[in-house]
């Protein structure tokens, strides 16, 4: 009983649990991860995460493209479709940030020649 | 887009959005026809938004003006509100954005300058739609743009310190883009809607306590680039490590804009009004923090950057009172920062420029040196520490005053430590002023005043700190109304949604 419950529960919510679940592996390669590279990996796990949680809000299982003009589309099961438009931009965004971070550990490999971020300190409060 | 009748004579809002967004892209275009144009399109895109602005203000004091994007009524398009808020920020941005766009002129000699002048209009770009916009989505995307140009800028000599610095800024920063945006994803979950007045009216018909945790995303998310503590450890390596121009900008600008965007979400969006006592308490942390931080400083830059750390916990501390005359107080105290620390920047980065060093130590004898200059550094310095009859004399009173109503007990224990907070800041300010004019240098040099068309700038600066220090006049009248759209959330959800 509990088990076939704990199954339904899955079902319903297992883009969410998934969302968040790279959104947490993402903050903790951020948090933990000593090297350039995997913190950017772990960025842009994050920002995949995220994207997955946007898509998920408007998602409707077995939906359909919601287009009006064809008439043997009924409306309810209808995807919304401004989740999509956000994560699109959030992608190209996600991009931007990441080319950005790609080329400046570039950067920094050229003037450190390490990207170990616990040797990188000259900066400090 | 559509106005629709909305509003009548005066330029369009939108102009103050497309046309440095324009310009920016292109400007490739225009350097294949001439490259020594190019530094002087920021000047003449923010002499344009300038006017645009102040063409506008007394438009907007009498009624907002809406700008429906794409012939959609609101909610259902996006769209952008040119209350007495936005346009006062416009109106700064294109000040601060003109007057640091003429000091570049001859600051900015080497490196990719194209590059420069593009990310400097997406910049302000990004600053001006954020206090423009309607959208809570539109919001982040404006947001992104802001922060994607600051990491670059603050990158842009390419150096140790700039390249390390921008790569801290650029983590943090993404992070809490990311968790922005998963506040947006739940309102929208929640409520269906991105628009912010669609979204105010919905969270005040199921009670605000509902939306706490999209709030607590959001909040965070944005408090990074606001650098409201713990969240400002970016902060004073990358408005250090950056050349002094977008320092400036970065310091007058950027953080502020993202102090407006918590400010907005909290009180258009949410008004949890019960959550404003820890955001006092909040200020007056980031306020000690950033000054105690800055009077153990020995590179003046730092020494700035962690200055405005204290400057962003008095501006919050004002805002989070919540009453007419502190959220007047905090746009006022606003106005005075964004003068005052650029001035001390731009004044910062020509005597760096001259004697090489950014040590506070390496700056005797400056008052000789370049003696217009160091006058720019000290009136900057007496106007932020909030000495008459600069601006920073009248903000500051305000809040404290209005602090001051507050009947309670706590208030006047956070007014002892944000004045103590001030002496620290006082004291930290008055070393450098001393230094650069009272301790003798080593060997003598010649006088070398900064070239005319960085000084003209920082007259300008003077001129406004004083004129509004001994006049608050002028400002004051629009700050009201600016606090009345920023306390009145039923009246914006009124004027957005007819």
């Amino acid at each position: 009983m509990v088990f076939s419950q704990v199954i339904h529960f899955l079902q319903n919510h297992i883009y969410y649990i998934g969302a968040f679940g790279l959104i947490f592996i993402g903050l903790l390669i951020i948090l933990v991860k000593h090297n350039l590279i995997k913190v950017i990996i772990g960025l842009s796990i994050l920002e995949t995460g995220v994207n997955l949680f946007l898509i998920a809000v408007g998602y409707i299982s077995n939906g359909t493209a919601p287009i009006f003009s064809n008439p043997s589309v009924e409306t309810q099961r209808m995807v919304d479709p401004v989740p999509q438009a956000l994560v699109l931009t959030a992608i190209v965004i996600g991009v931007a940030v990441l080319a950005l971070a790609l080329s400046l550990a570039i950067r920094l490999y050229q003037h450190y020649g390490i990207l170990d971020l616990r040797q990188i300190r000259e900066q400090k409060w | 887009m559509d106005d629709a009748g909305l509003f009548s004579g005066g330029p369009n809002p939108i102009l103050l959005v497309v046309v440095p967004l324009g310009f920016a892209f292109a400007l490739p275009l225009i350097g294949f026809v001439s490259k020594k144009i190019l530094k002087y399109i920021p000047v003449g895109v923010f002499m344009f938004n300038l006017v645009v602005a102040l063409r506008l203000l007394p438009l907007v004091l009498k009624q907002p003006i809406l700008v429906e994007i794409g012939g959609f009524s609101p909610p259902f398009c996006i769209n952008l509100v040119a209350g007495p808020v936005g346009i006062l920020f416009s109106a700064l941005i294109a000040l601060a954005g003109l007057l640091v766009a003429v000091y570049t002129l001859v600051y900015i000699k080497e490196g990719p300058e194209e590059k420069y002048h593009i990310l400097y209009l997406l910049l302000l770009t990004a600053a001006t739609g954020v206090v423009l916009t309607g959208d809570i989505f539109n919001l982040f995307v404006f947001f992104e743009i802001l922060c994607i140009s600051s990491y670059t800028l603050v990158a842009y000599v390419g150096n140790r310190a700039g390249i390390e610095s921008s790569v801290k800024y650029l983590i943090q920063g993404a992070v809490g883009s990311s968790l922005l945006l998963i506040g947006i994803g739940l309102l929208y979950g929640l409520f269906g809607t991105l628009n912010m007045a669609d979204l105010a009216r919905q969270i005040v018909s199921v009670g605000s306590s509902s939306a706490f945790i999209p709030m607590a995303f959001m909040i965070t998310g944005l408090g990074i680039e606001a650098a409201i503590f713990p969240l400002n450890s970016w902060l004073p390596d990358a408005h250090s490590s950056a050349p002094s121009s977008v320092s400036a900008i970065l310091s007058g600008i950027a953080i502020e804009v993202g102090l407006y965007a918590v400010v907005r979400i909290l009180f258009t969006l949410f008004g949890l009004s019960s959550f404003f006592l820890f955001f006092v308490f909040l200020g007056v942390l980031t306020l000690l923090i950033g000054e105690m931080c800055a009077f153990s400083q020995n590179n003046i830059k730092r020494m700035l950057a962690y200055s405005s750390i204290g400057q962003i916990g008095l501006i919050l501390f004002a805002f989070a009172i919540a009453t007419a005359y502190a959220v007047t107080g905090g746009l006022f105290q606003m106005i005075s920062h964004t003068l005052g620390k650029g001035l001390l920047f731009l004044a910062a980065g020509y005597m760096i420029v001259r004697s090489g060093s950014m040590e506070i130590s390496s700056l005797k004898g400056m008052g000789k040196r370049m003696p217009l200059t160091a006058l720019a550094f000290t009136i900057g310095a007496f106007s932020l520490v909030g000495l008459p009859p600069f601006i920073g004399f009248p903000s500051k009173f305000l809040i404290i005053r209005s602090a001051l109503a507050e009947e309670a007990l706590i208030f006047n224990i956070l007014i002892g430590l944000i004045l103590l907070g001030t002496v620290i800041e006082g004291a930290y300010f008055f070393r450098v002023v001393q230094v650069i004019y009272f301790q003798k240098e080593n060997e003598h040099q010649k006088r070398h005043e900064a070239p005319v068309a960085a000084l003209i700038p920082m007259f300008l600066f003077m001129i406004a700190i004083v004129a509004i220090g001994i006049y608050p006049k002028l400002v004051t009248g629009i700050l009201d109304s600016a606090a009345s759209e920023l306390l009145d959330r039923v009246d914006y959800i009124r004027s957005v949604i007819q």
